[in-house]
């Protein structure tokens, strides 16, 4: 886009200018140069050259969809900040937010459309977008639409609105859905559960900010968890209230980011989350503790069989201590209960979510001050929204079609399942037996390399999109993306690929997406919203709506508008959380497995920034490379200590990281960040680290079908060699925190 | 015994005298205001040897204390940037007046007076100075994520945190040009924009009414190696505890 002018062409345009005189304002003294002078003389009209210009579009960097408000001068994108009018994150954004200009001025990134000689080679041809497209629509043409695979992580809803109507009006089945980001925060499971509980498949909010007492188990909602700049705005507010500072309990085997803000960390045992709700419910009930404790009796049917001392021996914890948290929740005026993502990923997470579910109900906390909400989609219901994750069961299924060749084309976006999936899971090696993959990576990742043909999508500040907040603000919101400077190299959105795939297709594709381009679909959304009696601004047309709906960073409601979970799945059925199971037998592999997202490279699409690279972890201070967490008593049995790189064992494989000695973990349980371990995505992700998937069995909750990757039994083996950790605190008192 | 700073001879030069109060009570260490930082003011990444051997240029970093041991254990989150002391021993020890403080309380670094001798580093007792062992790495286009009101520090010179020093002036010029006040609030720096639970505040330390003066007046209010007497413009309000 930016091409140069050569002293040369210059001198010859200026030269003519003034032998032409003073009529003719650029003439064309040199062939072509006419066309590259004009942009240098004619700045775009809205962009004074030095001043900045700000656009409000949407964050992509995690499904949360936050507002933000970027910076551009001289047509480059600065600074991202939030949008202080967008509802969400009112005027915040997360590190992850905040390095979104690095993925747009990446110097990985792909510069056009490849075509790979031999996938796996990692040599790989340019091919004209035409030239791309024609191959993709030869091979459309070619194959039984049955057999066509759309694999896709969240997906920004626009995108998911065209893909999905594509995908039918071409007879091929819905796209599946699934990457570790929402797996790890529980996102199909609290969808699902909603769904059966409370009558709709929306994400709960849990407001946080008015409660007075939280309890958590596993949700690390200050780092990555589900929707963490509003959450973390409202854990400020919970902290700043006027009526004190509330109390938080954080229940999980791992002293998180999370837990260290907490009043009280309960360390728990691996997968009992759910039966020590229910052994709490069971008390508040039968011990008639506080309002709850009599209004709950009605609910005592779901708490029948309960045997709380049996529970208290497999947490790990007292009876008392038990008794103690039950009534802190029972006294409390607005307490609320939260099921994370750790819950989630267990073999009994769907039980437990239920059981955790359940004490907001018998606290009656459903759709009140302090307590849980739905998130609300209207009007933004007429749109279509992305549905729930689908299921690792259904990411299996999957894999065993792709291995008998029920699978002859597949597309992947905005997920790296070759590098997010379980090794054991298969499903690199069912990806060889696709005889055509289509990637829409912007980057050459793990799974791109595996692919025929990349057809990189821009990045989201080049794009246009809509996200319906979910989970949502205390009203309906739903977020403009729009792009903020024009793209940096000849990539496609892969909204306007999906569009002109459809158009050159034909027939019913055609039909089914009569958009000309993505922003005249983008317009028809607007037009939706416009018609809404909750407008934030007003505008007297449709035109005069869009541009507004541009220039606000989209649409939300002007008042509150929260939706009340109704409990139709809840009551008096007993409730069953099953004992976890675990992989690997518990001599052989004594520690239990946590894999935890890193609060800076989420589940591994942030390790090829490099300012998140270099951001210190907030409980180890360490960056650039995985460690392994072990509980100090531990790495004394084990004879290990700080910066010893070990080999961590499972069933499934093996993984070398560096131990840190954390005090804040069980001793039966290590941990290790998931994110490093790359060996593609560009310079500053590969070859750095391990990825603790890799370890993780590909087992799941028989309920939910969802991953249970807390379910993994691991033992260390020394390698006798150390490797000096990048940590911001030093290991002997010295150094740059030292202070005195 | 805190001293009011209003009483600062150093400090009565100006209208203003920038500060921060940073919640500790609020904070939950995400990070992003070290990314924000970094976004800003154009601070270089190292790599992983370098960040190994303690020579990250974070102008902004949080520290994360341990306090007891497992099953009781506790940690906490402190985030220190440069303190802008009223009396900065870095200051006083810079041969070639590249340190210098400003009538509105800024410790000020002059890039291009700067020698690289790294005195005020020594005598900083926050350790929040930082030293360019080379020079910065942008591989294009990464470049163009500069932001152009931020020099770029080359090779062998201090850096440090500025409280935005270009985003206070981009303020006061524009509301000389309208013709009134800086309001509270007004002025943010990259960090306290971006602080999802609003732990950080930032304003005019002389003006009673301001939030941030009202956070120094807390009970909870201290400021970091108090004992020294730097008199920070940084003060911290400790993290409060709910017993139950």
């Amino acid at each position: 886009m930016q091409e140069k002018l050569s002293r040369r062409n210059f001198l010859k345009l200026v030269g003519g200018a003034a032998a032409a005189g003073t009529a003719v304002a650029i003439p064309v003294a040199a062939k072509g140069v006419g066309q590259q002078f004009v942009p240098y003389v004619k700045p775009p009209e809205e962009a004074l050259p030095g001043d900045a210009t700000w656009y409000a579009s949407t964050c992509r960097m995690c499904p949360a969809g936050c507002g933000i408000m970027v910076r551009t001068i001289d047509g480059r994108a600065k600074k991202i900040e939030g949008n202080p009018a967008y509802p969400l994150n009112q005027g915040k954004l997360c590190a992850r937010g905040q390095a979104g200009v690095q993925s747009l001025y990446n110097p990985d990134r792909l510069k056009n459309a490849v075509k790979q000689n031999g996938r796996g080679s990692r040599s790989f041809e340019p091919v004209y977008w035409d030239a791309a497209l024609d191959e993709v629509l030869a091979k459309l043409d070619s194959v039984d639409p049955s057999k066509i695979v759309f694999y896709a992580g969240t997906m920004p809803d626009n995108l998911y609105y065209l893909v999905s109507e594509w995908l039918t009006a071409i007879g091929a089945p819905a796209p599946v859905i699934y990457d570790l980001h929402a797996a790890l925060e529980g996102r199909a499971v609290s969808l699902q559960a909603a769904e059966e509980m409370f009558g709709a498949a929306q994400m709960p909010v849990y407001d946080i900010a008015n409660a007075d007492v939280v309890l958590s188990f596993g949700a690390n909602f200050t780092e990555t968890w589900q929707s963490p700049v509003a959450y973390n705005k409202a854990y400020g507010d919970f902290r700043g209230q006027a009526g004190g500072r509330g109390f938080f309990i954080q229940c999980e085997p791992r002293l998180s980011a999370t837990a260290a803000v907490a009043d009280e960390w309960v360390p728990i045992r691996p997968g009992v989350d759910g039966l020590v709700a229910l052994a709490l419910g069971r008390i508040i009930i039968e011990e008639r503790l506080g309002t709850a404790g009599t209004l709950g009796q009605i609910y005592a049917g779901m708490y029948r069989g309960v045997d709380v001392p049996t529970i208290a021996n497999a947490a790990g914890l007292e009876i008392e201590q038990l008794h103690r948290l039950a009534r802190i929740l029972a006294e409390a005026d607005r307490p609320v209960v939260i099921p994370g993502g750790y819950t989630a990923g267990q073999t009994n997470g769907y039980g437990s979510y239920q059981a955790i579910q359940a004490l907001n109900l018998v606290l009656s906390r459903l759709g009140r001050r302090g307590g849980v909400y739905l998130s609300q989609p209207a009007p933004a219901e007429t749109l279509l929204t992305m549905p729930a994750p689908n299921s690792f069961a259904d990411v299996q299924a999957l894999i065993e079609r792709m291995n008998a060749g029920q699978v002859e084309m597949l597309f992947v976006y905005g997920a790296n399942p070759v590098f997010e999936l379980p090794q054991a899971a298969g499903f690199k090696e069912a990806l060889a037996k696709v005889p055509f993959v289509v990637s829409f990576s912007s980057f050459v990742d793990e799974t791109a390399v595996q692919s025929d043909l990349i057809l990189p999508n821009n990045t989201y500040l080049e794009n246009w999109g809509y996200q319906v907040a979910s989970p949502g603000a205390d009203r309906p919101a739903v977020a403009c993306q729009q792009p903020v400077v024009r793209p940096l190299y000849d990539t496609r959105s892969t909204a306007s690929v999906i569009l002109d795939l459809a158009h050159a297709m034909g027939g019913a594709a055609a039909e089914a997406l009569p958009w000309g381009s993505e922003m005249l679909f983008m317009e028809d959304v607007a037009s939706i919203l416009f018609g809404s009696s909750l407008n934030p601004y007003t505008a007297q047309t449709a035109g005069e709506f869009w541009a507004a709906f541009r220039q606000h960073g989209g649409w939300w409601s002007d008042r509150p508008l929260q939706q009340e979970p109704e409990p139709v799945g809840l009551g008096q059925r007993p409730i069953i959380v099953t004992a976890p199971a675990f992989d690997g037998s518990a001599r052989d592999y004594p520690l239990t497995l946590y894999p935890y997202p890193s609060v800076v490279m989420s589940d591994g699409r942030g390790a090829n920034l490099p300012w998140l690279q270099e951001t210190p972890d907030p409980m180890t201070t360490v960056a650039w490379n995985t460690w392994v967490e072990i509980n100090p008593a531990t790495a004394h049995r084990l004879h290990l200590k700080n910066n010893d790189v070990v080999k961590i064992v499972s069933p499934q494989g093996e993984i070398e990281a560096t131990v840190v000695e954390y005090p804040g973990i069980r001793p039966d349980v290590i941990a290790i960040p998931v994110g490093w371990g790359h060996e593609d995505y560009g310079r500053y992700a590969e070859n750095r680290g391990s990825n603790p998937i890799d370890l993780l069995a590909p087992i799941t909750d028989p309920e939910s079908g969802a991953l249970a990757w807390g379910a993994t039994r691991v033992r260390i083996e020394r390698t006798n060699r150390t490797h000096a950790l990048a940590r911001l605190e030093s290991l002997h008192g010295e150094g740059r925190e030292s202070l005195s | 015994m805190t001293t009011r700073l209003s009483d600062n001879p150093t400090t009565r030069l100006s209208d203003h005298r920038w500060g921060m109060a940073i919640d500790l009570d609020k904070c939950t260490g995400c990070q992003a205001c070290v990314v924000s930082c970094h976004a800003e003011n154009n601070v270089p990444i190292v790599g992983e040897e370098e960040a190994a051997y303690g020579r990250t240029a974070h102008w902004l970093r949080i520290e994360r204390y341990w306090e007891g041991e497992y099953p009781n254990v506790k940690a906490k989150f402190m985030p220190v940037m440069c303190q802008q002391c009223t009396e900065a021993p870095c200051e006083a020890v810079c041969p070639v007046y590249a340190t210098y403080h400003s009538d509105e309380g800024l410790n000020g670094q002059i890039y291009n007076r700067c020698i690289g001798t790294r005195f005020c580093g020594s005598a900083c007792p926050y350790k929040q100075r930082m030293y360019n062992w080379f020079d910065p790495v942008f591989p294009e286009p990464l470049e163009q994520q500069l932001n152009p009101d931020v020099t770029v520090r080359s090779r062998g010179i201090m850096e440090k945190c500025t409280f935005c020093v270009q985003r206070i002036r981009r303020v006061k010029e524009d509301a000389k040009a309208e013709g009134r006040e800086v309001t509270d609030g007004e002025i943010q720096p990259a960090c306290a924009q971006s602080c999802p639970t609003n732990a950080i505040v930032f304003g005019d330390l002389n003006d009673p009414e301001s939030r941030v003066s009202q956070m120094a007046r807390s009970s909870r209010a201290f400021r970091l190696l108090e004992n020294l007497g730097t008199e920070p413009g940084v003060v911290y309000l400790k993290g409060g505890e709910t017993r139950v």
